[in-house]
């Protein structure tokens, strides 16, 4: 992939056409990849793969549903570094040929060097992806949870835009998806340039399972660059919206995970006497003396202190329904990023690159450009109309976004190995 | 009430929309103005009219200013997971009645598990209204898989057909309600009522589970100085206030005139014996009356009523906070958060 597209497109073609060699294009970072696997992951793959082969014998003799599974969980890591050792084995064939006295021979094994070395490049690609751990939550729908930055009403319409975005996407994609909560601040009235109205605070639900994984890169600071509609002067501002990404718990799956929040040992349990829950309307007589309407609900986490208010609708019921799900949700990712705070510390001694956290900006809108860049990624895209209606080019962009989050995962585990080692050593060291 | 600063108008038209001055006397607060407005839009933009959206919003708006129920409007209320049919005439369904229905369901789901028994529980519903209280039992009890036979009875005829409709209105929730509810028009204060209750819509010597009912049970002086406006205007006053009751009738009893349908639905309960009373009451005071008059039956007809319970406004999903009272040397549990609002005899230690 270019590293910019659109300005550089015509440059490039002329390039071409000149009969410019294309190895001095500069290609994307996001493009390179991990060729050399190191020693520890290899020996974890022939650990595993071994573990496979065993198992699949067993399972030949007589079928356990255990046993399948497990052998189900490993069978990539298998066959990925089954793919590794084949082409591993055809470079060392091909390597003493070329030391070969025949001229044929060498230039028939320079010929196949080329494609066998990029099948070994791909097979450890694939050997590194199956090796890192499944994220926890990749298999859940999720939450997609839209606040502006603080400052004016700008920051509010871009988030308006935001939501709209991610709503359009899943309805291009497929994904059905639901509107939690879209409230709009006081200023109801007050339009921005598209009609945008001033959020206060959105959630949309995805349902779909899997699509946790599809959305999680999408949570940051998403910044942008554009005139304000109620801009006199014609200057740029710059506001920022975040979204969050949370795990959701499917509604009605079959799996074990469905009693999974009346489990304590899990990511979503909230202890019920821990949650405070209030009616926010006057009090006063009730029954059939008054006819309320009011049916908004606030839920407060007394530990964390988290709280979740939900008016949307005119059912109390579903409110609090709603309220108690975003909860959770919320909840599980708060446990979730504090492990990972652990972990990343422990592997900070090892990994010098500097980790996202929540308040990095991850993306930016330039409107005067016609630019979507992901800092993350290290990419541009144009055709920002087409991004904002959820269109083609956010598929790409957040395709680059997987990549680079899939090589990111695939670095702090060899990271993780390595601060693995360096401790086995120094507790030999040390005895 | 307060009178709202003119600023608070101000800010009405020029935050929210211009109509939404008109709902802010109803209304009284700003969420709440949005919350209303948006969902009257909602339901503009849902039912398809030959009328411009916008002028059928500045319709409902300015019926809204007058005090009309904004249920009457929108012609629903959400009930739990259901949609109940709302029409002038009818009484709307509360909030509170919501919370203490899901509180007995989940009551009869945990007794009738332990018991494992596998003839449906028989529920009757006195003055049901919008058919509501049974509707949502039924629809509660679908997870459980408990099974139910429900009757609710009413004296008004428009209240009969309306909760025909809800059942076939809900019916997407509820499948198995067609077969196992009905709704009869009738008169409990008649002297017939039990034997031909018995007589025609209870299947042979059938048991009574749980007798629920929600009857008027505002004093005219409350009706007057104590109710909303848009109650008072707009709501049945039949469904409010027991004065439709001849006076002989009521003199007969010997009561304070609003808790006249309590000791009629005591004496029913004598009769039938159900083995649980749900009765809906206005506050404290009235459910300390009608405790009181339960366990004078116990001396007058011999019906004992092992567990007497009051619940508050809010007792679905709150704590129990382990409170109690004592009414004539009986240990009365009470649960919940708010006022008075159910008192619950029960003739089961559970």
């Amino acid at each position: 992939m270019l590293a910019v597209p659109g300005v550089y497109r015509t440059c490039t073609w002329s390039l071409r056409r000149a009969g410019f060699p294309s190895s001095f294009l500069r290609r994307s970072s996001t493009a390179k990849h991990v060729s050399a696997l190191p020693p520890k992951l290899l020996e974890r793959a022939r650990i595993l793969s071994a573990e496979h082969d065993q198992l699949s014998a067993k399972l030949a003799d007589d079928f356990d549903a255990k046993t399948a599974e497990r052998a189900g969980e490993i069978f990539r890591v298998a066959a990925a570094f089954k793919q590794y050792e084949k082409a591993k084995a055809a470079l060392s064939e091909l390597e003493s040929l070329l030391k070969s006295n025949d001229a044929e021979m060498r230039e028939l094994a320079q010929e196949d060097l080329n494609d066998t070395n990029t099948q070994l490049s791909d097979s450890s690609r694939e050997l590194s992806v199956a090796l890192t751990p499944k994220h926890p939550f990749a298999d859940m729908p999720c939450l997609i949870e839209v606040v502006p930055g603080p400052g004016g009403t700008e920051g509010r319409f871009f988030a308006d835009t935001v939501f709209k975005m991610y709503q359009a996407y899943c309805e291009n994609k497929g994904f059905r998806s639901r509107v939690v909560k879209y409230e709009s601040s006081d200023s109801i009235g007050a339009k921005g340039s598209e009609g945008e109205i001033a959020l206060q605070e959105a959630v949309l639900e995805v349902l779909d399972e899997g699509s946790y994984a599809h959305f999680r890169g999408e949570a940051g600071m998403h910044r942008v660059q554009r005139v304000p509609a109620t801009e006199t002067k014609g200057r740029t501002h710059t506001s920022a919206v975040a979204v969050w990404v949370l795990p959701s718990f499917p509604e009605n799956s079959t799996s074990s995970s469905a009693s999974e929040w009346d489990n304590p040992e899990s990511d979503f349990y909230i202890d019920p006497t821990d949650v405070k829950s209030e009616k926010m309307r006057a009090s006063g007589a009730g029954g059939q003396h008054v006819n309320k309407t009011e049916s908004a609900i606030r839920l407060t986490h007394i530990p964390t202190g988290i709280t979740v208010s939900m008016q949307d609708s005119r059912s109390q019921h579903t409110n609090r329904e709603s309220a108690w799900k975003v909860l959770r949700s919320r909840i599980a990712q708060k446990r979730r990023e504090e492990r990972e705070e652990v972990a990343r510390n422990l592997r900070s001694s090892v990994l010098a690159q500097s980790q996202l956290t929540r308040g990095d900006k991850i993306r930016t809108y330039n409107y005067g450009q016609d630019r979507c860049t992901d800092h993350r990624a290290g990419v541009d895209f144009h055709n920002l109309p087409d991004v904002l209606r959820g269109g083609p080019t956010l598929g790409k962009v957040m395709e680059a976004v997987h990549t680079y989050l899939a090589e990111s995962d695939i670095q702090a585990l060899i990271a993780d190995e390595a601060a693995a080692a360096i401790a086995s050593t120094k507790a030999k060291n040390g005895k | 009430m307060p009178r709202l600063p003119p600023s608070i108008f101000w800010r009405a038209r020029r935050e929210i929309s211009p109509v939404a001055s008109l709902l802010l006397p109803v209304c009284r607060t700003l969420q709440s103005t949005a919350n209303e407005l948006r969902w009257i839009r909602d339901h503009v933009h849902r039912t398809p009219s030959v009328i411009p959206a916008g002028i059928r919003i500045w319709q409902l708006c300015e019926e809204r200013s007058r005090g009309v129920p904004l249920q009457y409007l929108l012609k629903t209320q959400p009930f739990g997971p259901l949609e109940i049919l709302c029409r002038k005439g009818v009484l709307i369904p509360r909030q509170e009645t919501e919370s203490y229905t899901f509180h007995l369901s989940s009551i009869l789901s945990s007794s009738s598990s332990s018991s494992s028994s596998s003839s449906p529980l028989t529920i009757l519903d006195l003055c049901t209204g919008t058919g509501c209280i049974p509707l949502l039992l039924l629809c509660c009890s679908q997870k459980s898989s408990s099974h139910f036979s429900c009757t609710g009875i009413d004296i008004s005829a428009r209240a009969i057909s309306l909760a025909k409709q809800n059942l076939s209105h809900n019916l997407a929730l509820i499948p198995s309600a067609s077969s196992s509810i009905q709704f009869i028009r009738g008169d409990i204060f008649s002297t017939k009522f039990t034997s031909e209750i018995y007589a025609q819509h209870l299947p042979d010597a059938a048991e009574i589970d749980v007798l629920t009912a929600n009857p008027p049970y505002i004093s005219p002086s409350d009706f007057r100085s104590q109710t909303a406006r848009s109650v008072r205007h707009y709501e049945p006053r039949l469904a409010l206030v027991p004065d439709s009751v001849p006076s002989e009738v009521s003199k007969k009893y010997g009561c304070r005139e609003e808790d006249v349908f309590y000791a009629r639905i005591l004496e029913i309960a004598g009769d039938l014996k159900p083995k649980r009373v749900v009765l809906e009451v206005a506050g404290w005071e009235q459910a300390v009356r009608v405790v009181e008059m339960a366990q004078a039956q116990r001396d007058t007809r011999g019906t004992d009523y092992k567990v007497i319970e009051i619940w508050r406004d809010d007792v679905h999903g709150v704590r129990d906070a382990g409170e109690s009272t004592e009414i004539w040397g009986q240990r009365i549990r009470v649960k919940g958060e708010g006022d008075g609002r159910v008192v619950y005899l029960s003739r089961l230690l559970d």
